[in-house]
């Protein structure tokens, strides 16, 4: 909620009751409401598959594409998740294949592996920032696997018509790029339908955006969304196809064994 | 980036017209190739000119040009092209020539799916202009599947059977358990990494069981590694450099009755313990290399068997890793054969940490303990240029990535703080659209003595740079 709103009907009520705009902000609950939108967004159904496409967009107009499939299986809800990424194309990342170990206990890093065919290597990833490029895109690892929301606090900023505002603050301004993030919630499908991420002096650096919503087995899903980097003017395009919730995928699915022998029932 | 491109294009150009005796169909595609990176280059700048992305993206930017409809097809083709170059940095005395990498190569692949299997294809043609030789290397044509059909415990086994290119291990450019064939010549050479491991025709099982998983290889023709012989880089030998000066380079190959007769066999077991990795290992078969010499003088490959163990785990705000293994060199027990290798003990540890965004650093400490040290100074031959009782190496890598991840930089230096030598790899990857990949990087090799493991290939220091379209 903003906080000169916020003011403005606390001086208006201040005559009738000190409670009412109390009572009016007790209405959102907030932890409730990022819990049901980080669940939207990254938990449909116990597991998943999509393909995805991606276009990135450089400053200068130059793009690159990328087509890869994505295997998901949550431990527990708005808990640990595994995911498999596999790579079909351009063809210098063809068959190479991501895996991982997602943990939400902000303390305990993920676990990542790479596997590349040419070397027929498995490679440990050492836990990075994750707020680098995903594959070269303007997307980060974060924006893909989902950022903890325990990593931020939250705030009501307004409580608009068809979506919930609300202003994001991290709990550890040292280890992110940005001061604050503004986030639209749409009240109907709880789906993130914009981001605007801001520096200290205010400026909007970078925003995320959900383009195309479609529900998939009754739950609304992002079929199309977009990163810019307003700074520079390079963007990227991420179109998710032929999604699947509830396919029964089991654990031996994300293994060293998918890396170097991909299971391909769930791929085709 | 043209500027880079011209010279190799001209470089390329004039080793055509003196030493590489390229034919003039061959001279005629290498300078196409040569052409495409400055029409690359003009595209570049006309995209400059519309630079202007549109706030929206348009209807038409989704289908994402030849990208509208997903692949269907049921086999795959793609591959690239190469044009890799490169030269020493000094002259060596015993190798004709500057040259030390001139390849153009074609690389295809094929793969085609079935329901629970592939069959997969990966070629490379190429000349190379260094030998004046047309080559050929299939580095792929294996089927991989699953075994179910052969009763219920196949579910739980993968094969993987034919030409194949095999790697594992904890170390990073350093292999202690993975005796899998390695090609050193390509490594020193500034060709892409994904040549340091060799093809070998081998069938792979792979079984993924509640308790461990365990794979076993088996490699029915002996497979050494594509070592150092003299066809690019000379090397020092005990027997000759004393004497002479200089290194040699024989370019030798040992063929006949000198190959091992016997297959290899390779086996790991690992198991993850939450975020830990463990794995045991184990190894029959030969040196890669020729190190040990008949009774006649010929170089040869002796008996080797190697077991093993390693673990790599999320340390403090990186990645730890340790690995172990003991070469038993079974022709050479108690190392008194002069002409054999002494049996090893050789101990990595190792560490690899994200430094700041976009930066890693890693750290390696390796150690290979000779056994029957005395023993091995006793008889040889020329103890002085024997390695001491423990050699170790330690070496840093640095990773950073710039542009959107479309810059790479890559600095590893092997250091042996016994031997007081290193080696030092350096490139830089560029490769902002999906269509080319321009690198260029130097191998320097350093040291105080002559004779010692990396500075005997002082002489092969160079420059290298490739350039690969992709298709």
């Amino acid at each position: 909620m903003k906080k000169y709103s916020l003011l403005a009907t606390g001086l208006l009520l201040l005559s009738h009751s000190l409670a009412a705009p109390l009572a009016l902000a007790a209405e959102v609950d907030v932890d409730a409401l990022i819990q049901e939108a980080e669940r939207a967004s990254y938990y449909s159904g116990n597991d998943g598959r999509s393909d995805a496409r991606m276009m990135i967009v450089d400053n200068q107009g130059r793009k690159q594409l990328r087509q890869f499939t994505i295997l998901r299986r949550d431990v527990s809800d708005n808990g640990d998740q595994q995911m498999m990424v596999f790579f079909s194309r351009p063809s210098d990342v063809k068959d190479t294949v991501f895996r991982v170990e997602k943990h939400v206990d902000v303390s305990v890093d993920d676990d990542r592996w790479l596997y590349l065919p040419a070397l027929d290597l498995v490679k440990r990833i050492s836990a990075g920032d994750k707020r680098t490029s995903f594959v070269g895109s303007h997307f980060y690892y974060e924006d893909v696997s989902g950022r903890a929301i325990s990593e931020d606090t939250f705030v009501l900023q307004s409580d608009e018509a068809d979506a919930y505002v609300l202003k994001a603050t991290p709990k550890a301004p040292d280890t992110v790029e940005f001061t604050y993030y503004v986030v639209r919630i749409n009240k109907t499908t709880k789906l993130p339908m914009e981001i605007n991420f801001f520096k200290a002096n205010g400026d909007n650096y970078r925003r995320v955006e959900a383009i195309k919503i479609e529900d998939i087995q009754g739950h609304p899903t992002v079929v199309r969304s977009k990163v810019s980097d307003l700074q520079t003017g390079g963007y990227t395009l991420m179109e998710f196809r032929n999604i699947t919730y509830d396919l029964g995928l089991d654990d031996d699915v994300f293994s060293e064994r998918s890396l170097r022998n991909p299971p391909q029932q769930w791929l085709n | 980036m043209t500027y880079l491109v011209n010279e190799v294009c001209v470089t390329l150009h004039n080793n055509g017209s003196t030493k590489m005796k390229l034919r003039p169909s061959l001279r005629h595609a290498l300078r196409l190739l040569c052409l495409t990176p400055l029409l690359l280059s003009g595209v570049h700048v006309q995209a400059q000119q519309v630079s202007v992305p549109p706030e929206k993206p348009t209807q038409d930017e989704w289908d994402m040009g030849e990208w509208a409809e997903p692949e269907q097809q049921t086999y795959r083709i793609n591959g690239f092209v190469e044009a890799a170059a490169g030269w020493r940095l000094s002259d060596d005395p015993v190798i004709n020539g500057r040259s030390t990498l001139a390849d153009l190569r074609v690389q295809l692949q094929v793969d085609r799916d079935f329901s629970q299997s592939r069959i997969s294809l990966s070629a490379d043609v190429y000349y190379d202009g260094v030998l004046d030789q047309a080559k050929a290397q299939v580095r792929e044509l294996a089927w991989q599947g699953n075994l179910s059909s052969l009763g219920q415990w196949g579910t739980k086994v993968d094969a993987k059977l034919g030409q194949q290119v095999l790697t594992w291990g904890t170390g990073d450019y350093v292999f202690l358990n993975d005796l899998f064939a390695k090609d050193f010549q390509s490594f020193f050479a500034g060709r892409d990494d994904e040549y340091l491991k060799a093809p070998s025709l081998s069938a792979k099982f792979s079984g993924y069981f509640d308790w461990a998983n365990i794979d076993l290889v088996i490699t029915p023709e002996f497979t050494p590694d594509n070592y150092i012989n003299g066809d690019y880089f000379s090397f020092f030998s005990p027997q000759y450099s004393p004497i002479s000066g200089t290194n040699v380079a024989p370019r030798f190959s040992v063929t006949g009755a000198q190959l091992p007769a016997s297959p290899e066999y390779a086996v790991r077991i690992s198991k993850s313990l939450g975020s830990t990795e463990l794995a045991l290992y184990g190894y029959r078969g030969f040196y890669k290399s020729p190190s040990s010499m008949t009774d006649t003088g010929l170089a040869t490959f002796s008996a080797l068997r190697v077991y093993g163990a390693s673990a790599i785990t999320p340390f403090a705000q990186g990645l730890f890793n340790a690995e172990f293994a003991y070469y038993d060199s079974t022709d050479d027990g108690h190392g008194t054969h002069p002409q054999i290798p002494n049996s090893q003990a050789r101990y990595l540890l190792g560490y690899e940490q994200e430094l700041v965004k976009n930066l890693t650093g890693s750290v390696q400490w390796y150690l290979e303990r000779t056994a029957d040290y005395a023993s091995l100074l006793s008889h040889s031959l020329t103890p002085e240029f024997e390695p001491a009782h423990s050699r170790i190496v330690v070496t840093q890598r640095l990773m950073y990535r710039a542009l959107q991840q479309t810059l790479t930089f890559n600095a590893f230096n092997f250091y042996s703080t016994s031997d007081a030598d290193g080696y030092l790899k350096f490139s830089t990857d560029y490769s902002p659209t999906d269509d080319w990949r321009l690198t260029g990087g130097v191998n320097v090799f350093y040291g105080d003595h002559p004779h010692t493991f990396f500075n005997q290939f002082a002489d092969a220091s160079n420059a290298f740079i490739r350039l690969r379209l992709f298709y």
